[in-house]
């Protein structure tokens, strides 16, 4: 998820009192091991189930490799990054979603 | 100091990338469990206590590489069309990955040859999926020669 997430980032996650939207970044299980979790953007939503992708296509595995998150599987939405201190801010807003 | 403790995420998520270079190939897991295989005959073989230390550290190591390799082919390689293709193939990962905890416990032959018979059925499906044709890099014809 680099750029906008790294390695030790430490992340505020808020449960969704909706469902998951396009361009959020979200935590979700891993399909394949519900005991792993994820942080990856939505790129689409549809029959329950949720696509996800890596802000770094060419280097992510993501839907691509384990397919579409059931959306109960989908925990919560990242919204801020509070450390470290130069990195604090807000993730609802990527640069390239429109 | 006591902040930093307080403030600390308890919850850990992955967002990494796998490096893209979609090499995957069930021989790798097959030469570790060949190296644990081998240790046991040589562990049954000798009388050198110091020698049957190591290989048992050696074929710990081994055991637990066979795993990786066999964890990385079911999560990154095998995909979803692949699993509804031949849906046996979560259960022959899932068991062979279990083997190889058995063969890391273990020092019985039979053991070791059980998770070569396992990682050969995974072969199996890899190659009807197309597996060495996708993942691999082709030899040269005088480097097969």
């Amino acid at each position: 998820m680099e750029p906008t997430l790294r390695a030790g980032d430490w992340i505020v996650v808020s449960q969704l009192p909706r469902g998951p939207k396009v361009g959020e970044i979200v935590l979700v299980r891993d399909p394949r091991d519900p005991n792993r979790l994820m942080l990856k953007r939505v790129a689409a939503v549809a029959d329950g189930s949720c696509t996800m992708l890596g802000d770094r296509p060419e280097e992510s595995t993501d839907s691509r490799t384990f397919g579409p998150v059931p959306l109960p599987n989908v925990l919560g939405r990242a919204v801020f990054r509070y450390g470290p201190i130069g990195r604090i801010g807000w993730l609802w807003r990527a640069p390239f979603v429109t | 100091m006591f902040l930093t403790r307080l403030l600390k995420p308890t919850v850990t998520a992955s967002a990494h990338c796998d490096l893209p270079c979609g090499v995957y190939d069930p021989e790798q897991a097959r030469i570790e469990a060949e190296s644990c295989y081998k240790i046991i005959e040589k562990y049954n073989a000798s009388n050198d206590e110091q020698f049957k230390t190591r290989a048992i550290v050696i074929k710990e190591k081994q055991a637990e590489l066979a795993k990786h390799h066999i964890d990385v082919l079911w999560s990154d390689y095998f995909k979803p069309e692949h699993v509804q293709k031949y849906p046996e193939i979560t259960e022959l990962c899932w068991k062979a990955a279990k083997q190889c905890s058995k063969v890391k416990g273990s020092l019985d032959l039979g053991e070791a040859r059980t998770l070569l018979d396992m990682i050969d059925k995974i072969a199996d499906v890899w190659t009807k999926a197309g597996g060495p044709q996708a993942t691999r890099v082709q030899k040269a014809v005088a480097a097969r020669a």
